[in-house]
This record gives structure tokens, C-alpha cells and sequence, in this order.
């Protein structure tokens, strides 16, 4: 059943493509049949897969630690005022700075490595987590803080028994944003000089003016969030069950 | 029934305090927030095994009063609130149970319950089995691993009760914990409050607004005055134990009523008109 | 068999490049190119597959350029260690701005470019290119179009010219009447779309007395002083792999296409070809593949300061040093 759910829509999509393609006869330079695109990735499939894991690899490693640092940020914020009031500020600056920029930036820093592209999709991350989290931590019923602190409870637990469980959902939210940020991320990290990834290859694909190429790359970086995306959701339906019941 | 009981017994380490000693002592307490006193020189002793309750206006400092008991404020300076005949801190010393039942939402019943042991470092198993026993004496048995959004208001009641129980503490602090429940849920929580109270024996601090249930459960019922909140009246309420609900339209029951009613509505007329000042 | 085979690489890498050490204590170096991968850079990426820059004692890595890179300021921070850059017109300004790059080596010898009308358009003469449309890369070719108009007296304001994007379909579907193309790439792609070189009219810079190599090696200037014997070695191991290429020209399309699986293959076989024909062009014939042309440079720098796109004129001694290459044994070089 959850698995017709996502198939359906997605057999529906190809089907309009598919569809709107022959009847309304459109030019093969905007858009090309969608089992020529299919036919692209199956030829050359271990290169697909390879951009695929590549990108995915980037994408992830900037996420997880972009997550992370969110919310030990937000855990800083929220016990330390002194803190927030310092380096917040500095955090909405960060965002400020085009991507792009920050992207010729990395590579100067890290060259053409796996570091870069995690770096950007790390920095597109974190901060939507931090806000998250922060808003998270600071909408805790105050009274279901004193009930801990009442058992003797140190900041610690608090922390682990209350604070995390409370703005989980708040995270997962800024989570399932940052998915396809990541993978943004990622993909203008390879936009500067990498050889392999999904980004290389919509690169290639858009300066040598191969069309069919370029959307077989733009099926490639879909399914590289989906993945994310999916595995986010996953993990927040067994974490957060109880959300809905709110 | 009982076994349940003296599952946790065994867990507690009360000595043999002498009979006349006060569990809790509350000597010339006072509080003030900016401008406004809150507590002005409260006086209160609340003996061991004794159950107290306290009703008051609105506003009368009951809450201030509470959070100092359960150490999560500190009294002025002047004032001592003594445990076991010690001043020290109070967090941790207290099982506390406030007005909202405050579950959480991703922990089931037992996990619930067993919150605050989990916060003592108990493990985790062990705690579950004490909690497991507790379950059919809080009536809350085949619901252990139902979540607190699939209970009824009385059941999410008896479970943030069992979750203070299971903080072996001898004093407990119960703040209006069956306000919010209707008439006739109320009734029957308080009963079962005084059943499961005479089996588990602690001493417990419990506000109400309800002057019926304070005479009810209490061996002691104690009015605040209007703010700032001091002890105006104590009055020990001299029904015979176990309490049945017939009691509540006997003459001595009435006479009780009358003298509290009287006190407290003296100290609200003041809150109403310092309101309307 | 194979051992001995090895054994005997490894006696003539140490033979070759003494200073640079043996196959255990390799030099690590990147090598910056100036665009995505393309057989254009075929000979680099064949003589890494065969392994001839580890043979020379280099452990080298060949990163791809793209449209948000400028491979000499990732060369001149020192990041990377040699760079195919835009050219001479690149490495003039590089040096203006005091970017600590050298060149060593020149790897297309005459102008890559040229400029097309359509062979049955308004366009057939320069003069007919009056209040005309053109578009040419201000990354430079722009400056050649505007010099070839000027040596037959045409104020560059008399022509329409704006920047030219990557696409060259504007120009096929004939909004605009002159297209910069390089030899390798958009002609190809004009002469498939078109249907034959026949349809164009060429605008050759060479012909209007101007000459700019392109496709320039660099090097940063502080790892080449430092380390001339990897200089060395570098452009040995480029020159055996552009050799290979020219010889086998599928293993050279081949190395191009498992880096880039998904290009075209048919185009990367038709650039080949054209890249190596600019390679063995102009000074390259007498004196082998890189050769730094001081004459064709002077030319272009002098077009330059003329063009007032440089300032002053600049050192060329210190800016393009042949010393590297001079190293090598001329038939070594020789295509």
C-alpha cells in the first residue's frame, strides 16, 4: 500500500511526460521522450550509478554534519543567552553570502575533493537545523522542565529525555528542507571542477548542449534527493510517531 | 494489591523516625517577586505520614509556595523550610506532581511512570518491572504500553500519579492534580487516591480549590490568606478513616465546611477588592 | 615479463628525472584544466591512464575546469600545481595582477578560434560585418575580433558585437550573423548543424596578422622554482601521452570518455584531431609540442598593450620560461 503510494505518482508523472511529449509533438531540444532519457541512464548505467553514489556520498556527509552541528548550536543557544546574542548574528550573516561565492571559496580551501562539496552542502544545511532546533528547544513547556529538575534531573538529562524528544519534530522539519539542500549543495560543489557526480554530468551535459544527457543527469540528482528525502522521512515516522497525535 | 507496595518498601530507606517529628517544617517563610510578596512568613509543619491540604484564594502564593517546598525556588533569606528536620536542598527530595499531568508524548505508560527512577539512574528493566506491578493498583493495567494520547483524562491522571509514586520520596507535593477531571471522575480518583495512599503510606502536601475534597482526604486542611499568602487557618479534620463518600452530607462534615467556607471567602472578598482597587 | 618491463620504466623514469626521486617517494601534484573534460585534453588523461606521470615520478591528479573556475587563480594559490589556462592573453593578465604563475609551455600555437558567418549570409567580407550582429567570449576573443577590425581600418562600435554564451543555436537559427568557434568544438558542432564547412565563410585571425596561442601550461611560480626537475618531468609525461594520443587517437578519445562517460563520443573524436593539428602548428614543427614561440608571444603581447587591455607591458622572460622544456632532448618533443 505505502509502496503504490509513491509508484503511483510516479508512474503518473512518466505517463504525462511520456504523453505530452508525442501529442503535443514537442521539440526533442526541450524536451526529449522520457524512455530515450531512461534509455541514456540503462546505457551507460555503471556511470549513472558511480555519479550517483558520488553525489549521494557528498550530499550525505554535508548533511549529517550540517544536522549535527544545527543542533549542538541550538543546544549552545539555548543554555548559553550570551552565546546566541554573539554568534547568531554571525550565523544569518553566513546565509547571506551568495552560494556560488561560498562555493569558489571552497575549493580554493579544499580543491577538488569530497571535503568541498561536503563543505557547501554543509553549509547550506545547518542553519535551518539550527533555527529548528533552537525554536524547538525554546517552545519546551517550562513546567515540564521544572517536573525534570523536580526529580533531580541534571541539564544533561533534560536535554536527552526532554529537549531533543520535544523539538524533534521541528527538526525533522528543517531535516526534510535540507535534503534537497544538500543535494543543491553538492551538486554546486562538482560545479567547480569535479570530475565525478551528478553535478559534473548536468555540466557536461548542459555546455556540450546534450540534451537527453542533461535530463538523464536532472533523473539522476531527483533520485539522489528522493533518497535522502526518503531515509529522512523513514527514520522521522519511527522517531516522531506520535506527532500526528498531538 | 499489596505486593506492589512493598515492592517499592523495600526500595525506600526510612528509618525509624520518631512519631511526633515533623516530616516537613516551614519556619517564617517568605518570597517576594520585584514588588510583589508573594509569601509573607509561613509557618507550616506537616507531620510524618500525615496527609495535609491546602486551599486558599486565587492567587494566594499556593504555587510559590509549592515550587519552594519541591526546591525549585529559593525562600528569602530570613525564612528555613526543614526536611527531616535538615535545611538542605530540596531538588530531588520531593516527588512533585503538578496541575497538568505533563506526560510525554513519545514515551508509553510505563516509560512514563518510570521517568523519574530512569532520572535516578535506576535501570531501566528493573524500573519497567516495579512499574508493571504498580499498573493494576493505578488501574491502569492492559494499558501499559498504550501512549498518553490514547488515554482519558482520569487514566493520564493516574499515570503522572503512578510516575510520582514511583519517585520514592516520603513527602509528596500534589498541585490541584484533579482539577481539570469532571465531578464524577473526580470522586472516584479520590478515593482511590486515599486507598492507594493508606497502602503506600507518604506524607502528602495537596492543593486544592475544591474546600469538599479538601476536607475529604485531608487529616488536616489548611487556608491561605489572600496575598501575600500566610497560614491563616489550620483546622484538623477529625473524620474517621477509610473516608466514604456518605460523608460528605453528615453534620460534622457540614460544620467543617462552614468554618473553612467562612475563611476563605473572608480572604477572596480581600483578593476581589484589592482586584477591583 | 611484465616486471622486467616495469623494472626497465622505473631505470629510465630515474634516468629521466634524477632529482625527482624513484617510484616510492612520488611527488604529489594537481593539474587544473581550463574546461570540462573533452579530448582537448586527451593527451594529459591518456599519459595518466598509461601511468607516465607516476613513471616521471609525479602523483599526479587532473581536475576539470568548469564556467566558475579561473585555473590561474587556483594554480597561483598555490592549491594546484599546474594548470592549462586560457592562453597567452590569460597569462598576460595573470602576471599584470602580479599572480605568482609562470608559463612553461604552449599547448595550442596558433589561434584556437575563428570567427563564421553563414556562406549564403549578408557577411562575406570583414567590411560587410558593419552594423552587423557578432558575438564573441569576452574572455578575450572579443579582443581578436575587435584587432582583426582594426587592421582593415573598422571602428569596433561600427559592429554589433556582445558576449557570446555557450550555445551556438542563436547563430544557426541566424539571429546573429558572426559566432566565435574554436576549431575543435563549435566548428564541429556548426559544420554537423549546417550540414558542411561549405555553408560557412571563415574569419581566420592569422590571416589579419594576429596570433594568439592558447591553452597555456602553467605552473605556480614558487613549486616550479623550487622543484624544476617536476616541471620537467611533468611536461616530459605530457608530451609522451599527447604523442600516444596522436598516435592512437581512440585511446586518446577512450581516456577522455571513462572520465566523462556520458559526452558525446562522436564530437570527442572529431576535436581530436583539430586540437593536435593547433598543437603541431606554427613553432611546434621545428621545435616539438609546448614550444613557447617568443616571437608569437611578443606578438600578442604587443596586440595587447595595443589593444590598451594591458596596462604596461609586462616581463616576458620572467612570465613565459622555455628553460623546462629546453631541458628536454628536442626529438623527445618532436610530434
Amino acid at each position: 500500500m505505502a509502496l503504490l503510494r509513491l509508484v503511483l505518482p510516479l508512474l503518473l508523472l512518466a505517463a504525462l511526460w511520456e504523453g505530452a511529449v508525442a501529442l503535443l509533438q514537442i521539440s526533442p531540444f526541450y524536451l526529449p521522450p522520457l524512455r530515450q532519457v531512461l534509455g541514456a541512464i540503462w546505457a551507460l548505467g555503471p556511470a549513472y550509478a558511480q555519479a550517483f553514489m558520488v553525489t549521494l556520498g557528498e550530499a550525505v556527509a554535508g548533511f549529517v554534519v550540517g544536522g549535527l552541528v544545527g543542533v549542538v548550536s541550538a543546544t549552545a543557544f539555548h543554555h548559553q543567552r550570551w552565546l546566541r546574542d554573539m554568534l547568531f548574528p554571525l550565523f544569518v550573516a553566513s546565509q547571506t553570502v551568495p552560494v556560488i561565492a561560498f562555493g569558489a571559496i571552497v575549493v580554493l580551501w579544499f580543491g577538488n575533493t569530497l571535503l568541498a562539496k561536503a563543505a557547501i552542502a554543509f553549509y547550506l544545511t545547518f542553519f535551518p537545523v539550527t533555527v529548528n532546533a533552537l525554536a524547538g528547544f525554546e517552545a519546551v513547556d517550562p513546567r515540564q522542565v521544572a517536573l525534570l529538575r523536580s526529580f533531580g534531573a541534571s541539564r544533561r538529562d533534560i536535554w536527552w529525555k526532554l529537549l531533543l524528544p520535544s523539538a524533534l519534530p521541528r527538526i525533522f522539519t528543517a531535516l526534510r528542507l535540507s535534503a534537497g539542500l544538500a543535494l543543491a549543495g553538492a551538486i554546486v560543489g562538482e560545479w567547480f571542477g569535479a570530475s565525478i557526480g551528478v553535478g559534473a554530468m548536468l555540466l557536461a551535459a548542459l555546455f556540450n548542449e546534450q540534451v537527453v544527457a542533461m535530463w538523464a543527469a536532472i533523473l539522476t540528482a531527483a533520485a539522489v534527493g528522493g533518497a535522502i528525502f526518503g531515509v529522512v522521512a523513514l527514520v522521522e515516522a519511527r522517531l516522531v510517531f506520535w506527532r500526528d497525535e498531538l | 494489591m499489596t505486593d506492589a507496595a512493598d515492592q517499592l518498601d523495600q526500595l525506600l530507606t526510612v528509618g525509624e523516625a520518631p512519631a511526633a517529628r515533623a516530616k516537613l517544617q516551614l519556619n517564617g517563610v517568605s518570597r517576594r517577586f520585584g514588588a510583589v510578596q508573594a509569601l509573607a512568613k509561613v509557618d507550616l509543619g506537616i507531620a510524618e505520614g500525615e496527609f495535609v491540604t491546602l486551599i486558599g484564594p486565587s492567587g494566594c502564593g499556593k504555587s510559590t509556595l509549592f515550587n519552594i517546598v519541591a526546591g525549585l525556588l529559593e525562600a528569602d533569606t530570613g525564612g528555613e523550610v526543614l526536611l527531616d528536620g535538615a535545611a538542605t536542598s530540596l531538588l530531588g527530595k520531593v516527588a512533585f506532581m503538578p496541575q497538568r499531568d505533563l506526560l510525554l508524548p513519545w514515551r508509553n505508560v510505563l516509560d512514563n511512570a518510570i521517568l523519574a527512577a530512569e532520572v535516578e539512574g535506576r535501570p531501566k528493566r528493573a524500573a519497567r518491572e516495579t512499574a508493571r506491578a504498580m499498573a493494576a493498583d493505578f488501574g491502569l493495567k492492559g494499558f501499559e504500553d498504550h501512549y498518553p494520547q490514547q488515554l482519558s483524562g482520569g487514566m493520564r491522571q493516574r499515570v503522572a500519579l503512578m510516575r510520582t509514586f514511583m519517585f520514592d520520596r516520603d513527602l509528596m507535593l500534589l498541585d490541584e492534580p484533579f482539577g481539570a477531571l469532571d465531578a464524577l471522575t473526580r470522586a472516584m480518583m479520590q478515593r482511590w487516591l486515599l486507598d492507594i495512599w493508606s497502602r503506600y503510606r507518604r506524607t502528602i502536601l495537596f492543593i486544592t480549590h475544591d474546600i469538599d475534597e479538601a476536607i475529604f482526604l485531608g487529616d488536616r486542611v489548611v487556608v491561605m490568606s489572600a496575598r501575600p499568602g500566610s497560614i491563616k487557618l489550620e483546622r484538623r479534620v477529625e473524620l474517621p478513616r477509610p473516608r466514604d463518600p456518605a460523608l460528605l452530607t453528615t453534620p460534622a462534615f457540614n460544620a467543617i465546611k462552614r468554618e473553612l467556607l467562612d475563611a476563605v471567602e473572608e480572604e477572596s472578598m480581600k483578593t476581589f477588592a484589592a482586584g477591583a482597587a | 615479463m611484465m616486471q622486467r618491463r616495469t623494472l626497465l620504466a622505473t631505470g629510465a623514469a630515474l634516468l629521466a628525472a634524477p632529482r625527482i626521486g624513484t617510484a616510492q617517494a612520488l611527488t604529489k601534484a594537481t593539474l587544473r584544466l581550463k574546461w570540462l573534460p573533452q579530448t582537448q585534453f586527451a593527451g594529459f588523461y591518456l599519459a595518466l591512464e598509461r601511468g607516465y606521470y607516476r613513471e616521471a615520478g609525479l602523483d599526479l591528479t587532473i581536475n576539470p575546469g568548469g564556467p566558475n573556475l579561473l585555473t590561474e587563480n587556483l594554480v597561483a594559490s598555490g592549491g594546484e600545481q599546474f594548470g592549462v589556462s586560457g592562453g597567452t592573453d590569460s597569462v598576460f593578465s595573470a602576471r599584470e595582477k602580479g599572480l605568482p604563475i609562470v608559463c612553461v609551455g604552449v599547448t595550442h600555437q596558433v589561434t584556437p578560434f575563428v570567427f563564421a558567418a553563414k556562406a549564403d549570409g549578408a557577411v562575406k567580407t570583414l567590411e560587410d560585418m558593419r552594423g552587423r550582429k557578432a558575438t564573441a567570449w569576452f574572455t578575450g576573443a572579443h579582443l581578436v575580433l575587435y584587432g582583426m577590425l582594426a587592421s582593415r581600418g573598422i571602428a569596433k562600435e561600427a559592429v554589433n558585437i556582445s558576449p557570446q554564451q555557450v550555445s551556438v543555436t542563436p547563430f544557426v537559427n541566424g539571429e546573429v550573423d558572426v559566432v566565435a568557434a574554436t576549431w575543435y568544438n563549435e566548428l564541429n558542432v556548426l559544420k554537423a548543424r549546417l550540414g558542411g564547412v561549405d555553408k560557412l565563410k571563415l574569419f581566420v585571425a592569422e590571416d589579419y596578422g594576429i596570433t594568439v596561442p592558447r591553452d597555456t601550461v602553467i605552473a605556480n611560480e614558487a613549486f616550479a622554482t623550487a622543484n624544476p626537475g617536476a616541471v620537467q618531468a611533468f611536461l616530459r609525461a605530457s608530451i609522451r601521452g599527447w604523442k600516444a594520443a596522436a598516435a592512437t587517437p581512440v585511446a586518446g578519445v577512450e581516456a577522455v570518455m571513462k572520465i566523462a562517460p556520458t559526452i558525446d563520443r562522436a564530437h570527442q573524436e572529431a576535436m581530436l584531431p583539430e586540437c593536435l593539428r593547433l598543437m603541431k602548428a606554427g613553432a611546434a614543427a621545428q621545435q616539438g609540442l609546448f614550444a613557447i614561440d617568443p616571437v608569437a608571444v611578443k606578438k600578442a603581447h604587443d596586440f595587447f598593450v595595443a589593444q590598451k587591455v594591458l596596462a604596461a607591458p609586462i616581463d616576458l622572460a620572467a612570465a613565459y620560461q622555455g628553460k623546462y622544456l629546453e631541458a628536454i632532448p628536442l626529438a623527445e618533443r618532436m610530434a
